[in-house]
């Protein structure tokens, strides 16, 4: 009696599966969530409510269940969900689905053969919620809404990596706004700031899908190219450098000019690692703020 | 603590017990994934707890990248399950598996359909071995969800509530094949000094059968 309240009353949804995967049990929390009673599915084939279960993974961890009296664990990362089942509590529209965390394992005879497996599902939606806020905070700078300089480090690394093993091209190109401290020292850090959102957003505006954007330091960019030669890099970096001075700022009804000096390179085979090409973007930019409004291309 | 001993005829036992299991474990095993599959006999040592990282890191080819499996199972027989491929078998394994068809879906990209396929036959190769060798001795183990690791031996520690650093602990290896696809790792399962007392009476309990 005990039990049957508890499987009733626990917050997870508890199904018991006999060998040829017809429902054997299903308790109230499944029954809530999915709608289907369970009078209605008990002794009924999983897979006529739930088809999207009839694959190989599934079929497979099953099978070990019963062989080995295994145990199979459906992660949220990667399987999202395994009952597409509609968020219960989450009023964010962050996901469509329950996302849910699902161990499959053994119910065993009094001679220890594996008679039946059961499933427990976890309703981790909030969790996931929280966790995916918590990972977006660490990749973006809060002002501007891009990269930061963190996810930024971590990206370079990876790419070049990426653009190594494939021999594929890649560019770096470093951006500094030429003067700013001028902008924050006559009009105030208000402007400063809204400068420095507006001209991501610009800069932003340009680049393509899979270039990542990031602010480096206060009012240093950066911008990784993937499969781009440092030729396009440098007509991207001139347009660039040209749209940011054409462009008739106008932060908090104050009215700016802005230019920008630009240091761009690209990976070559002798490069150690992501730090030398970051170094020679970086040589690069030093350049072109001798003279400002510049775009530099290392070579 | 006490030094735990095991002679040679508690290791031939032992061996022996491995051997059926793992011969049951891939019988069953070609059932579950439609693959033959090949263990080796078992290696069995005794360590000091705080040795068996090192142990590890030197049998296994250190000139190779690699990739790493690990589990606990926890029952009377308890510990860690490390398995350890070569870092490209990722690739054989997604196709293998057949789950490259899943790249489409939200969130699946090559790295981690790679990841996938490790941690599915981690679980289902130590979930039949671990499964086997206990069913033998009459003991049911729980596990904790599989994770994945890139040449992470040397770095990460051996939880000390399993593994007091002075206490001993037993390594059984096994070097296994997929034999069509030419795939070949090392499954080492680790118990700890508690385990090795309980294995030693199951041990004696198991051939009490034949004598």
């Amino acid at each position: 009696m005990i039990f049957n309240q508890i499987s009733d009353m626990i917050n997870m949804g508890l199904v018991v599966l006999d060998k040829d995967l017809k429902v054997h049990f299903w308790n109230r929390w499944m029954a809530l969530h999915s709608g289907i009673d369970p009078e209605k599915i008990v002794g009924q084939s999983l897979f006529d409510f739930f088809p999207n279960l009839n694959e190989p993974k599934f079929l497979r961890n099953c099978r070990s269940v019963f062989a080995f009296g295994n145990f199979a664990f459906f992660s949220q990362k990667l399987h999202r969900f395994l009952f597409p089942f509609r968020p219960a509590y989450s009023d964010k529209a962050r996901f469509d689905y329950m996302q849910q965390s699902c161990t499959m394992g053994p119910i065993r005879a009094e001679d220890k053969t594996v008679r039946y497996l059961f499933l427990s599902v976890n309703d981790v939606t909030e969790v996931v919620n929280y966790e995916e806020q918590l990972i977006e905070m660490n990749r973006k700078d809060a002002l501007t809404g891009i990269f930061n300089r963190r996810f930024f480090a971590q990206k370079l690394q990876e790419e070049f990596i990426r653009s190594r093993r494939h021999n594929r091209p890649l560019s770096l190109i470093m951006i500094d706004i030429d003067h700013f401290k001028q902008v924050n020292d006559n009009h105030g850090h208000q402007v400063g700031d809204e400068a420095l959102k507006a001209f991501s957003a610009k800069v932003l505006a340009r680049l393509r899908k899979t270039d990542l954007l990031a602010r480096y330091g206060g009012e240093e960019f950066a911008c990784l190219l993937p499969e781009t030669s440092g030729s396009s890099a440098l007509i991207l970096a001139e347009d660039l450098r040209r749209i940011v001075a054409e462009e008739n700022w106008v932060c908090r009804d104050v009215s700016l000019q802005m230019t920008i000096s630009i240091g761009i390179a690209e990976g070559r085979a002798e490069m150690a690692d992501s730090e030398a090409l970051l170094k020679k973007a970086d040589d690069a930019l030093y350049e072109a703020k001798t003279g400002r409004n510049r775009a530099i291309l290392y070579d | 603590m006490a030094e735990v001993q095991f002679s040679v005829l508690e290791k031939d036992i032992l061996q022996e017990l491995m051997n059926i299991g793992f011969g049951q474990a891939a019988a069953d095993l070609a059932q579950v994934i439609d693959l033959s599959i090949e263990l080796s006999v078992p290696d069995i040592q005794l360590f000091k707890a705080c040795d068996l990282r090192e142990h590890i890191a030197t049998e296994v080819d250190s000139d190779q990248e690699f990739s790493l499996v690990e589990q606990y199972f926890l029952g009377k027989f308890k510990g860690i399950a490390l398995l350890v491929f070569p870092a490209k078998a990722g690739k054989q394994l997604v196709s293998l598996f057949g789950l490259q068809d899943q790249r489409s879906s939200p969130s699946y990209h090559l790295e981690l359909l790679e990841k996938e396929a490790m941690i599915e036959i981690g679980n289902i190769l130590i979930g039949a071995c671990v499964g086997k060798i206990t069913e033998l001795l009459n003991d049911v183990v729980i596990y904790s969800p599989p994770r994945a690791m890139i040449q992470d031996l040397r770095n990460s520690a051996l939880p000390k509530n399993l593994f007091a650093p002075s206490s001993m602990a037993i390594s059984m290896k096994t070097v296994f094949h997929f034999e069509q696809q030419e795939i070949s790792g090392q499954l080492f399962l680790i118990a700890n000094q508690e385990s090795i007392v309980w294995l030693k009476s199951a041990l004696h309990a198991f051939m009490e059968q034949y004598e």
